[in-house]
């Protein structure tokens, strides 16, 4: 692997707690590496599997489920 | 029959109690006199000429039935021009807002019950935001939620 | 907090005062200064440009001065109104005339320096008092060194030490050196319970609770490297619901409680950290050094509030509290003001928001003839149908100031949204949540025929709101609109990595219009409100929460089990301040049974529920006859009852009684009692062990007030009260003062030495050890009154019939137990008084005045409207329930139906019950069922669209 390797990171963030946890660290200027990819979901208990998979067949390096 | 006193109706429509006089006196609002400063007028004469005036509903309402509780769920009236309202005293009837001091955890609860069951509220705070003391903590027990 | 400052009828006055007041109850009319903020908030957009060109810095204040903040300041990150303000005191301008620093770089010319102060007048029917509290503040006390060792602190800036926004952000340090602390005391009762120093003669009920707290927080934060803490206390005052296992827990977990108060606090070696001498329970002294000293601070009256009594002619306490009757618990002492929180006396989260809601249903109670008549509601234009046109979408890219722009290219951005497929417009704005930019947006949606909307801005959690109104202005369903976060998810966060930002906003806004291009119109449910209430249980709480609704003008039924109303109160003389309970208690079932909107059933049960919020029909039995009822909310008011002790002899002897059978011999046979020798009084029988875990937390305070009642009756009387801790918060200290000062003796006992108690023909004896003398003690006495626990009343049925929840212990459960304290977790019902946990009357009044308010807040309106984002079942459900027993809520429903002749069988969802979670969605294997604005296909194309630069 290269040292350049930039991966791609699909999050399902939890409107309630995920979410606002990364609104929080914007408003708090925390910063973190730009890879994240998020989408917003009403609970991560919504989150089904077929999304996970459909996310690795598409290229996904890895998949992070917040809530 | 509605029992007419000048200077409470001026008051209820927000007008000068001469405005008052004059229309009865130039027959726009047909009244007989009777003691005092008081006058009779037919119910459906005085909703013709509320009509007239675009007087709205729950005003008239209000003084061709005074007792009648006014209906608990309507939020019509405030489409009326700013004016109407704040001028408008029903003498008799309580002013429908609560003024809250205090930005607090107990007054932001009081003044969203409040809001929320269908009255104006003032809510009065000393700095430049709500939150209180409660904003400050960092965690609460026993479930250890934030506080914000 | 952000609901309070959107919404339509509360209207904020920040940097206000009231300063003048007269009129009466339903007519006042009250004048409010309002200060300069000289900022504009209708232009500010919290940018903090001012801020971070302001050369000036002051104390920060809410982080209690351990940082520091600027002249031009916000008062913390998620304050409510989100709009900054000068300080006139610190500003170099405003003091010396010079600077003007902020307005050359405000983006939005908010800044106005010329911004005056201003009067204002409004006429109000009730006001509320809730100016809260003010941590005690320890300066000048030398012994305890605050201010002048560095390493002392109060518990206020320890909580802010332990915040992640505080200023070390969450990393605990001392300050003397900023190294992490390994041993830290907290020393409790620290301007409380002390008339010597300061005169706080009373409990401020909230300080064991939140050191407790501090150090299971500071054992989190330490995680690895063991902290070891220690507490000095007087009594442990845990009474609250869970909190006696909160307590217990932190015990396991190795904190050193000690009961023992240190005298003086030293500085440490090298001017770091902090040494104490004390006096163990054994009576020897110690010395010991720690890193850091923690004082618990009490609460005290919020500063002004005395200048604040006087505007508003209300009377206040010894303490300077508000002052108040049990019996009516928010009633001040002028009629139309109300007072709630803190400044009525001391108290924690739970009971404030409970406090809050009683009051707001006491000022609601003289005004509901005009309820609705000063509030607005917005009105939109219809709604255009967009069902079947391919979809146009209008990409709207903020750059917020310098926000967005400062990191991510927007420019480049808008350029690429106008390549994606179904975009028919894209605009870059410099602020989109401006007034102008929402008209402006309304416009294009009209001249573009634009149908679906996608802003890429902030966040949605606090915007989307505000686009969806803008559409719906322009006559577009508001569910239209999708949301890209570039700002608080991007650009705030990748400041230092702008082409990386850029393309992921790029790529956050592919995914926004993936998603906006499917979606689809959604509309609010509207369900009919039955504005009735059914109140169970017909004690003082249901009592009073039955009068409430009926006073607000909502027809109520109250049912009760037993055949006569007041249940426990028949028992009780008096209240902690002492005001008679019966004469109050046969006034309150007279008017509760006159009340033309009260129907009384009493020897009732509940035998069937049906239905959700806004719309229940139950049956109800009375002398074994079935009867209908409907109602939109119900009051769970079922109380609780003494439990049987099995020590102690009790049963055995006649001598030995529980207080409840010591009230009623006070109340009818007061000579007998008076000739007494001795009574001993024993506490927590049955209470805070292995079977009950919990603290009863009425007790204490009963035994002090009859211990009080047996020495006024014969102050030769010798009255011995045995206790564990003694937990007379809030005001009730001074009870237990007087209780010594009576003569009183109060003789501490552990769960491990518990006294033994035997009797012979002339009297009781108990054995014990007392602590103090360390000696074992023998007392003689004529009767022992048992402090038995208070047991909810069964609550089984109920729980099973409306599917809600109780705790271990077998009392109801509250939605929340700090923000939603008489909320239960299934929507339109509440609950009330002992059935939620033991308290005294004032509490279970407050809760029940408070239940009131909530129940309102349903009950107001005919039609209720629920969120559009609900579980809906598709034509490929069969059937096979695997999502039934995942909702969380309950809200779903196997159904069998005749389809074309042959059963079928199909979920069915309540979209009152739904909350939209969708772990439904998520467990279907065929796609039987979805939630709307979050379908699969709308979450997979995100998915795709995410991944798709990616290849």
């Amino acid at each position: 692997m290269s040292q350049n390797f930039e991966p791609v990171i699909l999050g399902f963030l939890c409107n309630w707690c995920a979410y606002a946890g990364g609104d929080l660290a914007g408003v708090s200027r925390l910063q973190y590496p730009p890879n994240l990819r998020a989408v917003r979901v009403m609970c991560s208990g919504m989150v089904h599997p077929d999304l996970v998979m459909e996310a690795f067949q598409h290229g996904a390096d890895g998949v992070i489920l917040m809530g | 029959m509605i029992d007419v006193r000048i200077g409470q109706l001026a008051q209820q429509l927000g007008v000068h109690r001469n405005t008052i006089t004059n229309w009865i006196k130039s027959g726009k609002l047909k009244a007989t006199a009777t003691v005092g400063k008081r006058y009779l007028v037919e119910e459906s004469e005085f909703r013709r000429f509320s009509q007239t005036l675009r007087i709205p509903e729950r005003m008239v309402a209000a003084i061709v039935a005074p007792d009648l509780p006014a209906h608990p769920i309507d939020n019509a009236i405030l489409t009326q021009p700013k004016s109407i309202q704040s001028e408008v005293r029903m003498s008799d009837k309580p002013i429908g807002s609560v003024m809250v001091v205090g930005g607090g955890i107990a007054g932001i609860q009081a003044s969203l019950d409040l809001a929320n069951s269908g009255y104006a509220v003032h809510l009065v705070e000393r700095s430049a935001g709500i939150g209180g003391v409660m904003a400050q903590l960092d965690k609460t027990y026993p479930t250890n939620d934030c506080a914000m | 907090m952000v609901e309070c400052g959107r919404h339509l009828n509360i209207q904020l006055h920040t940097l206000s005062e009231v300063i003048g007041f007269n009129g009466e109850a339903g007519n006042f009319n009250v004048t409010v200064k309002k200060h300069p903020r000289y900022i504009r908030p209708e232009k500010c957009i919290a940018c903090g440009a001012c801020a971070e060109k302001c050369p000036k810095k002051v104390p920060d204040e809410y982080n209690m001065g351990l940082s520091k903040r600027k002249a031009a300041y916000i008062k913390y990150a998620q304050s409510v109104p989100l709009k900054y303000a000068i300080d006139p005191e610190a500003c170099i301008y405003l003091t010396r005339g010079k600077c003007r620093a902020c307005e050359k770089f405000c983006p939005t010319g908010a800044i106005d320096f010329e911004e005056k102060e201003e009067i204002v007048q409004m006429a109000v029917g009730s006001v509320i008092l809730a100016p809260g509290y003010t941590p005690f503040d320890p300066t000048g006390w030398d012994f305890y060194g605050y201010g002048r060792i560095s390493d002392v602190v109060t518990s206020i800036q320890y909580e802010r030490l332990l915040s992640a926004g505080g200023p070390y952000m969450g990393h605990v340090v001392r300050p003397s050196d900023e190294k992490e602390p390994r041993k830290v005391a907290w020393i409790q009762c620290v301007g409380s319970r002390n008339t010597n120093r300061c005169s706080n003669g009373y409990c401020s009920s909230v300080c064991c609770m939140y050191a407790i707290k501090q150090m299971l927080i500071t054992a989190e934060h330490a995680k690895g490297q063991p902290v070891e803490q220690t507490v000095f206390y007087m009594d442990m005052r845990s009474p609250g619901k869970e909190f006696e296992r909160y307590y217990e827990s932190a015990k396991a977990r190795g904190i050193r409680f000690l009961r023992s108060r240190p005298h003086t606090i030293e500085p440490g070696e090298g001017g770091n950290g902090v040494r104490m001498r004390y006096v163990t329970e054994a009576g020897e002294l110690k010395e010991e050094e720690f890193d850091l000293a923690v004082l618990s601070v009490g609460l005290e009256p919020a500063k002004g509030s005395r200048q604040l009594a006087e505007t508003f002619g209300i009377q206040l306490d010894n303490f300077g509290f508000a002052q108040s009757s049990n019996l009516s618990p928010v009633h001040s002492t002028r009629p139309g003001v109300f007072v709630t929180g803190a400044f009525q006396a001391p108290k924690a989260i739970p009971r404030s928001v409970t406090q809050a809601s009683a009051a707001a249903a006491a000022a609601a109670e003289a005004l509901h003839v005009v309820r609705g008549t000063l509030t607005r509601e917005k009105s939109y234009p219809a709604e255009r149908d967009v069902s079947g046109q391919a979809p146009r979408i209008g990409v709207f890219v903020c750059s917020c100031g310098i926000n967005i722009a400062g990191v991510v290219d927007v420019k480049s951005v808008a350029e690429y949204a106008r390549a994606l497929p179904n975009v028919a417009l894209v605009e870059n704005n410099l602020f989109t949540c401006s007034a102008d930019t929402q008209d402006m947006i309304a416009a294009r949606v009209r001249e573009h025929n634009l149908n679906r909307i996608v802003i890429a801005a902030c966040t949605p959690r606090t915007h989307e709101p505000l686009f969806q109104d803008t559409l719906k202005e322009a006559g577009l369903n508001g569910y239209l609109v999708e949301m890209a976060n570039i700002r608080n998810q991007n650009s705030w966060v990748h400041q230092r990595e702008p082409e990386k930002a850029t393309a992921k906003a790029k790529d956050q806004v592919r995914m926004a219009v993936a998603k906006a291009a499917l979606a689809d119109p959604l509309h609010k449910l509207t369900i009919q409100v039955v504005q009735k209430a059914l109140v169970i249980g017909g004690g003082i709480s249901g009592m009073t929460a039955a009068l409430g609704m009926a006073e607000q003008g909502y027809p109520t039924v109250l049912l009760e089990k037993a055949d006569r109303l007041g249940g426990n109160a028949w028992n009780l003389t008096s209240t902690a301040k002492g005001e008679a309970v019966r004469p109050w208690l046969e006034g309150l079932i007279e008017k509760v049974n006159q009340h033309e909107h009260i129907k009384v059933l009493t020897s009732a049960t509940l035998k069937t529920a049906v239905g959700s919020v806004g719309s229940f029909v139950s049956e109800v039995e009375v002398d074994g006859q079935l009867q209908s009822i409907t109602y939109g909310a119900a009051i769970l008011a079922t109380g609780a009852r003494e439990s049987r002790p099995d020590e102690y002899l009790y049963g055995q002897d006649p001598r030995v009684m529980t207080q409840l059978q010591m009230a009623t011999r006070l109340m009818e046979r007061p000579a007998e009692i008076a000739k007494l020798g001795s009574v001993a009084f024993i506490q927590c029988v049955g209470s805070r062990n292995e079977q009950r875990p919990y603290c009863s937390r009425i007790c204490c305070t009963h035994t002090v007030k009859s211990a009080i009642r047996l020495k006024e009756l014969n102050p030769r009387m010798n009255v011995y009260v045995l206790f564990r801790d003694l937990r007379t918060y809030g005001k009730r200290e001074e009870l237990y003062k007087k209780a010594r000062d009576l003569g009183v003796l109060f003789i501490r006992y552990t769960l491990d030495s518990k006294p033994r108690v035997t009797s012979n023909g002339r009297g009781l004896t108990i054995a014990c050890s007392d602590p103090i003398l360390q000696m074992p003690l023998e007392l003689s006495v004529d009767h022992l009154v048992l402090a038995a626990a208070v047991e909810p009343n069964p609550n089984h049925d109920l729980v099973a019939l409306y599917k809600c929840g109780f705790n271990a212990d077998g009392f109801l459960t509250e939605a929340h137990p700090k923000l939603r304290p008489v909320d239960m977790s299934v929507d339109g019902l509440f609950l009330c008084g002992m059935g939620n946990y033991p308290q005294p009357i004032e509490e279970s009044l407050a809760q029940a005045q408070a239940t009131v308010s909530r129940a309102c807040v349903v009950l107001a309106r005919k039609e209720m409207q629920l969120d559009a984002i609900k579980s809906a079942v598709t034509e490929k459900c069969d059937g096979c329930a695997l999502c039934l027993d995942v909702c969380p809520y309950r809200a779903l429903k196997l159904m069998e139906e005749n389809g074309n002749g042959r059963p079928r069988r199909m979920i069915a969802s309540d979209p009152a019950l739904c909350k939209g979670c969708g772990l439904c969605a998520a467990t279907c294997p065929k796609g039987g069922i979805y939630v709307h604005g979050f379908t699969l296909e709308q979450l997979k194309a995100q998915v795709v669209a995410a991944l798709a630069a990616n290849g």
